[in-house]
């Protein structure tokens, strides 16, 4: 059951990437206008994170959200020296390290969101239901934030689904034990809540943010931005009720 | 319950912080300056933590709060206009171009509006809210002040009138900080909306003028580790507040 409904949350997020329906062809500007969008909708969903997560305990995000930054620090320098997949000159190599963060980084995110789903279903159907479906909605942005970064490099719209599919997997694989063990689960909240939003701060600040700011003018990119994190928060707000 | 007198304290101590700003010694002749960037890198990270705590003030009206947000990116980026940030380099204006310190002063000027905006609506909220935002905005108008008199040093001014100035241009710290607190406790009803318009223009700062900026002095690794570590220290700090 609680797999069924992380499932559903998990679909959505595919969802996120019908709006590139309606991008026919990426030009540089609109990479960097995704890109934008990407940031703005990430740090948004950061601040959301870390909400939850400083309810249960600061110093332990704080802790959790500097794992995170070392993580990302890691893996960046890991992809830096194994460039994945047939990489065609330093340009290709980059957009495909991007990829490669942005899906590790929402992976990571969602595995803690699906932590805190979990634990948090211990209060009916009728909470449960609600709890799934706000879950479910919250994700299309997510799905949004991806597909803006791998659209950007030129992967199909059915494949932009897909990986964003991917990344939300693990919410209700996590979501199963989590919801199982409540008492073991409950402790680790938020450093893992801390560890996804520190890794997402970090990633959008390292990759996503330089390489719009490259392409287009800092009014522009800095305010697509900021409008994209304040509907953000104005979503989350409204979903969570 | 903060008073007027505490409300002006605060904010004048965040103005006057750009005395020891000023004092640095920096030449705006250099080329990358690693410092820079990390001076702006730190006031981005602390000005999202000081958006994120203040993001964090319970109030019923989301869909206010939104639209304030938006007229305090509006804000921003009417100053923008104003002073043609196109062509405006914040770290080292132009020096052939007459117009760019006025400019730079002036936008300056606008920008210390918005955070007196910031002081007064937290120090609405409570006392120790409103001394964590000063003090966040105290921090980030060092390295501002170090900047613009670094900025206007062939401008044929003393250092000591240079200083001056960039306290001068502080000065919409205290006044609106105390206009915006008497507002907010006089009409309770304005919090949302005056909350979202400080949130609005501090994030728009941050995204349009602080990150640039700071990319633009030193590579983006060291410029996100210290942009969201300060981040997570303010987010720290904010969320032991009484």
């Amino acid at each position: 059951m609680v797999f069924t409904y992380g499932m559903i949350t998990a679909l959505a997020t595919g969802l996120g990437a019908l709006p590139f329906l309606l991008v026919r062809t990426v030009s540089g500007r609109m990479v960097g206008r995704l890109n934008a969008v990407a940031s703005g909708l990430m740090l948004g969903a950061s601040f959301g994170l870390l909400a939850e997560g400083t309810r249960f305990g600061g110093w332990q995000t704080f802790s959790g959200g500097l794992l995170g930054v070392l993580f990302i620090l890691a893996t960046n320098r890991f992809l830096r020296e194994h460039p994945v997949g047939p990489g065609t000159g330093p340009v290709a190599e980059d957009g495909l390290r991007r990829m490669v963060l942005i899906v590790t980084v929402m992976t990571v995110h969602s595995l803690a969101e699906g932590v805190a789903i979990g634990a948090s279903f211990g209060g009916g159907m009728a909470l449960a239901t609600f709890i799934t479906v706000a879950i479910a909605v919250h994700n299309i942005p997510e799905g949004v934030a991806i597909s803006a970064v791998l659209r950007s490099n030129g992967v199909s719209v059915p494949r932009c689904a897909g990986w964003s599919i991917v990344s939300s997997l693990p919410q209700p694989v996590m979501a199963v034990p989590a919801f199982l063990f409540v008492e073991a689960f409950a402790p680790a909240l938020p450093y893992g809540i801390g560890f996804a939003a520190g890794a997402m701060v970090f990633m959008v600040l390292l990759e996503i943010l330089p390489e719009a700011y490259g392409k287009g003018s800092a009014r522009e990119i800095g305010t697509i931005a900021t409008l994209s994190m304040i509907a953000m928060m104005l979503f989350q707000r409204v979903v969570a009720g | 319950m903060a008073t007027p007198f505490a409300v002006l304290l605060y904010a004048s101590i965040a103005a006057l912080s750009a005395i020891p700003g000023g004092l640095v010694r920096w030449s705006a002749d250099s080329g990358r300056d690693r410092w820079i960037g990390w001076a702006h890198a730190l006031s981005a990270g602390g000005m999202l933590g000081a958006a994120f705590v203040l993001t964090g003030v319970p109030y019923a009206a989301a869909g206010a709060a939104a639209i304030g947000a938006v007229l305090g990116v509006a804000f921003i980026a009417g100053t923008h206009a104003l002073t043609h940030l196109e062509d405006l380099d914040l770290s080292r204006p132009d020096r052939d171009d007459p117009t760019a310190a006025p400019r730079l002063v002036a936008l300056h000027a606008l920008h210390a509006c918005t955070e007196g905006v910031a002081i007064g609506v937290a120090m609405a909220v409570n006392l120790s809210l409103g001394v964590f935002v000063a003090l966040a905005i105290a921090v980030h108008n060092v390295p501002e002040a170090a900047l613009l008199v670094g900025a206007t040093r062939r401008r044929g001014r003393s250092r000591t009138a240079r200083v001056g100035l960039a306290v001068m241009s502080n000065l919409g710290q205290p006044l609106l900080a105390v206009m915006t607190w008497l507002l907010v406790t006089s009409l309770p009803a304005s919090l949302p909306w005056v909350l979202g318009f400080a949130v609005g223009a501090l994030l728009n700062l941050v995204m349009t003028e602080l990150l640039p900026a700071s990319y633009r002095e030193a590579g983006s690794t060291s410029i996100a580790l210290v942009a969201s570590v300060a981040m997570g220290l303010v987010v720290l700090l904010g969320g032991i507040l009484p």
